[in-house]
């Protein structure tokens, strides 16, 4: 067969080396961006012959590297990974195409995004924890230079930050797969980091609590948790255009998925026991996120506050360990990288032609800039979760899957919802109704074509994913049903039964 | 004479021909450093070739023991030296690494005229010292050649005489080097006292007198062991002893530094896996934690050390120090941790001299000095050699597709498999906190604007490196990149590269 998943993983590493040796500078900026199209087509190919309601993994590759470590490139596709690897091959292109302000070195530029692609498409296919490991930490360092290089002002302290500050969580990370590793080479006669082999071992309860917190670190730093965020509004704000869309729109949810690829299955009992401290940790970021995003006087800060709220609904909807909580945690993760994303290329465009981000520096946008403002709004109630747009579809099955089993947790998180409608909607206010006071900003242009055209594609996913999600969420539930009945089958933990019989009654009638 | 064999000393012997052939030639007929560069590349070639079929050799038909006689409790079959596979494989890393340091001094060896050729043979009397470390198979042997390797090194390290610093380097290598010598001999000495054998191997050596025999004073042994760590220890610059390094590394010669660090890294460690993990493997539970302690602590101080320096060939020697911690991680396993300490050092010693290379060629325009501040927006005005230190400075901090991470992923699972779990979290930690120093290069050399005519030693121009440099670069990033990526031939080939 065909290795689909390895000839797509290496294209933007390969597009990375071709842009590098590009003659002309005026043609690298649009030779990445037809490059970064084809990992983009594989990945349609992908989604188009994904088999939907199986379980397992998909086109998977199984190549041994070092029989005596016990590592290979094992990779596959199921239903969490599909959709993150369509959002990593769609953002990509449309951050290049955002980034014509980009004039300093943009070989290297273009070459840290396609490198950035390689890791995070690598991070979501692996199946051999080592391999993991390695495109887990690879994607530091490209982003760490489009942060330290292009960013804005105080950019070198955020990039240092942020690297550091996600490699700590790594070295335990790290520390913990060796040791699952080791940990195989007792049990089964040779050491392995296959993730399907280690789902054989017989892992203690002790052993599982201390394997659990070192993932679980590395990956809340990654998500993050509250307190563990406080890299985020740094690197967020000090990253370049494209840099703050990859970071929220992809890069956060890596920390999410290890959660739910790794957490929740290796460590099963550890993940039952701990669930309601997790999803409380989540919630209380849900609300701290958006308390804070309030009163944040930069408008690309008060995004990225929000992220931390909205990545607190994937963590609560994870780890509420329902077939909606985790469908609904998947599915948010795509819609808030579509809505973010979107949110930080307008900040971006609106930065290009004012040089500011403070939401006071505005007001009466939307008289100067209708279409622009049009499209922030919408963005805006996409991120709010206005039903008919994706991020209400996310957040429901959350708030529905928590209720289930931790009904507390739910309840408080919907406020979250409403602190959304408040820091978003208000800072529209601020800085697109009433009269246009302030003099340079009479002079603003509206979006160009090709500004719409970054949009029209995120858009469209929005109002599509919001319409008519069932596409998405048939691909997503045979993979988080086969999830929960791993934590039923190894713990006496059992899903509330509305979390599965409904929809199990359902396929059965299709 | 029947244990001897030509072909254990064929490698040691060519090179100490070349170094005699150097110097001779430059005697006699004064033919100028390409005549040098003839002679030492031959014999450095020839070397390793000798190495490679020594290593065939010791595949084919198994270690040998050799060159034994009669001494002070030896008997036949005590050896004085061993050709295994651990020796032979320890020639070919030693002499390429040697091969490619003396490449990278090249242009150093050009400018110094006459005296060039004492630096060369100097080089090649150290390698065979270096050498003769890893396959000595008695401690006082290994004592001598510990020396010899040294006091070359002393000489090299205050080559410049011109620089006022290079004094400092060379007298204070010396003074602690010899108090190091002699901490030693002293642990010998101990030794011998609480076994009766100074030899490793046969029917009198440690390893059978401590398989068959009980200790009478276990702690004059266990003094005697200290003392050995002690010595090596400060050799292989690991905390507390590593005072020397940065003021050494500082004055001497950069295209020197690479050489002196690299080399006496792989052979001290190869020394203290011999002695240690085979030698005295009956003793582990009594050397091994002390040696985890050290490697805390080596790291620890080097990495928050290294954090203040703002001279990059300080930071390195700091860096080093931390090294040495985590190659440290990779000995408590014992011999299992052969295979995993072989690569780390192989590997490390490739970025030495490929980051050594980069401070050599910019700081051959500031009279030697190498201060970090000198780095400032060399991306923009030298990429290859911004992209390349980058590069050496990522694998040092163990960043994946480089092959500083395999070595660590290595270290620390021979660490956790030996059950050291804690060392190998408290090494991983540290570890990040070392990618503050190695960041800070880049981001001098990536994210902040050139330093034009700032102050004394600004890098006005920062000369473009010569062929020989680029050469070097060209193999140090390519083996560096190359070995993060497919690590598969050297660790295969260094886990059979076990003592005998």
């Amino acid at each position: 067969m065909f290795p689909v998943i390895a000839f797509l993983v290496l294209i933007p590493a390969v597009a990375a080396a071709v842009v590098m040796v590009v003659p002309r500078r005026e043609l690298v900026l649009p030779i990445g961006v037809a490059l970064s199209l084809l990992p983009l087509g594989v990945a349609g190919y992908i989604t188009w012959e994904f088999q939907k309601g199986e379980a397992g993994f998909q086109f998977a590759e199984q190549v041994t590297w070092y029989e005596p470590w016990g590592i290979g490139w094992n990779v596959g596709i199921d239903g969490v990974s599909l959709l993150l690897i369509g959002l990593t091959a769609l953002l990509i292109p449309i951050s290049l195409v955002a980034s014509t302000a980009i004039t300093e070195r943009v070989k290297l530029y273009v070459a840290s995004m396609l490198v950035l692609e390689t890791g995070l498409l690598g991070v979501f296919v692996s199946l051999d924890l080592l391999v993991f490991f390695v495109f887990f930490e690879i994607v530091l360092v490209p982003m760490y230079l489009l942060i330290g290089i292009w960013g804005s002002g105080n950019r070198i302290y955020a990039a240092v930050k942020f690297f550091i500050y996600t490699a700590f969580g790594s070295a335990l990370l790290l520390a913990g797969i060796l040791a699952l590793g080791i940990m195989a080479g007792d049990q089964t006669g040779s050491p392995s980091f296959d993730y399907e082999t280690l789902l054989t071992l017989d892992i203690s309860t002790t052993a599982q609590r201390w394997l659990f917190l070192g993932f679980a670190l590395a990956f809340a730093i990654k998500v993050p948790l509250f307190p563990l965020h406080t890299w985020l509004p740094d690197a967020h704000t000090e990253a370049p255009t494209a840099g703050s869309v990859i970071l929220a729109g992809v890069l956060l949810k890596l920390g999410t998925y290890g959660f739910i690829r790794f957490n929740l299955t290796l460590f099963p009992q550890a993940t039952v026991d701990w669930a309601p401290w997790i999803a409380a940790i989540a919630v209380f970021g849900i609300i701290y996120g958006a308390v804070v995003a309030i009163v944040q006087p930069d408008v690309k800060r008060l995004v990225a506050y929000s992220s931390v709220s909205h990545l607190g609904f994937i963590v609560l909807g994870i780890f509420a360990l329902t077939n909606q909580g985790l469908q609904g945690g998947v599915i948010q993760m795509v819609n808030h990288g579509l809505a973010t994303g979107a949110l930080f290329l307008l900040i971006g465009m609106v930065y290009e032609r004012r040089h500011t981000r403070q939401i006071s520096d505005f007001g009466g946008l939307a008289r100067v800039m209708p279409v622009y403002a049009g499209f922030f709004l919408f963005t805006a109630f996409a991120s709010i979760g206005l039903p008919g747009l994706n991020g209400f579809i996310g957040e429901f099955k959350v708030l529905l899957g928590s209720y289930l089993t931790l009904p507390g947790h739910a309840i408080v998180a919907a406020f979250g919802v409403v602190l959304a409608a408040v820091y978003l909607l208000w800072a529209y206010e601020r800085m697109f109704t009433g009269p246009v006071d302030k003099p340079e900003n009479s002079g603003l242009r509206d979006l160009r074509p090709r500004e719409i055209a970054v949009l029209v594609p995120i858009a469209a996913l929005i109002v599509f994913l919001g319409v008519y999600p069932k596409p998405a969420l048939e691909r997503i539930e045979p993979s988080v049903l086969h999830i929960l009945e791993r934590i039923e089958a190894t713990t006496d933990y059992e899903v509330p039964d509305f979390g599965r019989t409904l929809e199990l009654a359902e396929e059965g009638d299709g | 004479m029947e244990n001897f064999s030509w072909l254990a000393i064929a490698p040691d012997g060519i090179l100490l021909l070349g170094a005699l052939g150097v110097l001779g030639a430059e005697v006699i007929w004064k033919p100028g450093h390409r005549v040098w560069a003839a002679i030492t590349g031959g014999s450095v070639v020839l070397a390793i070739l000798m190495a490679l079929v020594q290593w065939n050799r010791v595949a084919d038909q198994g270690a040998s023991l050799h060159y034994s006689g009669p001494g002070v409790g030896l008997d036949a079959t005590t050896p004085m030296y061993v050709l295994d596979a651990f020796s032979a494989f320890g020639g070919v890393i030693l002499y390429s690494v040697t091969g490619l340091a003396l490449v990278a001094a090249w242009r150093l060896v050009a400018d110094l005229d006459t005296r060039g050729a004492e630096f060369v043979a100097l080089t090649l009397l150290s390698a065979i010292g270096l050498h003769l470390m890893v396959a000595s198979a008695n401690l006082v042997m290994l004592f001598l050649s510990l020396e010899v390797a040294s006091i070359s090194l002393y000489v090299i390290a205050g080559f410049t005489r011109e620089r006022i610093d290079a004094d400092e380097s060379a007298m204070k290598y010396f003074l602690l080097g010899s108090f190091a010598s002699a901490v030693f001999v002293y642990g010998i000495a101990l030794v011998f006292a609480g076994t009766g054998t100074t030899s490793i191997y046969g029917a009198t050596g440690l390893v059978a007198h401590l398989d068959s025999s009980i200790v009478v004073q276990p702690g004059v042994l266990l003094a005697g062991i200290a003392m050995l760590i002690v010595g090596l220890g400060f050799k292989v610059s690991a905390a507390p002893f590593h005072m020397w390094a940065p003021d050494v590394y500082q004055g001497a010669p950069s295209g020197a530094v690479g050489f002196m660090s690299a080399g006496v890294k792989v052979a001290g460690f190869a020394v203290l896996a011999r002695v240690l993990a085979v030698g005295f493997e009956r003793r582990i539970d009594d050397w091994a934690p002390a040696l985890a302690v050290i490697a805390v602590v080596s790291i620890v101080v080097g990495t928050a050390f290294a954090i203040a320096q703002t001279d990059l060939k300080r930071m390195l020697a700091y860096s080093g120090v931390a090294h040495a911690g985590f190659i440290a991680t990779g000995l408590v396993a014992g011999v299992d941790g052969i295979p995993a300490i072989w690569f780390y050092v192989a590997t490390y010693a490739i970025q030495l001299i490929g980051a050594f290379t980069v401070v050599s060629v910019v700081g051959s325009h500031t009279g030697g000095a190498s201060a970090i501040a000198d780095y400032s927006g060399l991306a923009q005005r030298r990429p290859a050699l911004a992209a390349l230190l980058a590069t050496m400075m990522l694998a040092m901090a163990g960043i994946p597709l480089t092959s500083g991470f395999i070595g660590k992923a290595a270290v620390f699972t021979a660490a956790i498999d030996a059950g050291y779990l804690w060392l190998a979290i408290a090494a991983l930690v540290a570890a990040v906190a070392g990618l503050y120093f190695y960041l800070n290069v880049i981001v001098v050399m990536y994210m902040r604007a050139p330093a034009l005519a700032e102050g004394p030693g600004a890098a006005v121009a920062t000369p473009e490196a010569g062929p020989t440099d680029r050469a070097v670069l060209a193999v140090a990033g390519a083996l560096t990149i190359v070995l993060g990526i497919i690590p598969w031939p050297l660790l295969n080939a260094a886990r059979d590269a076990l003592p005998l």
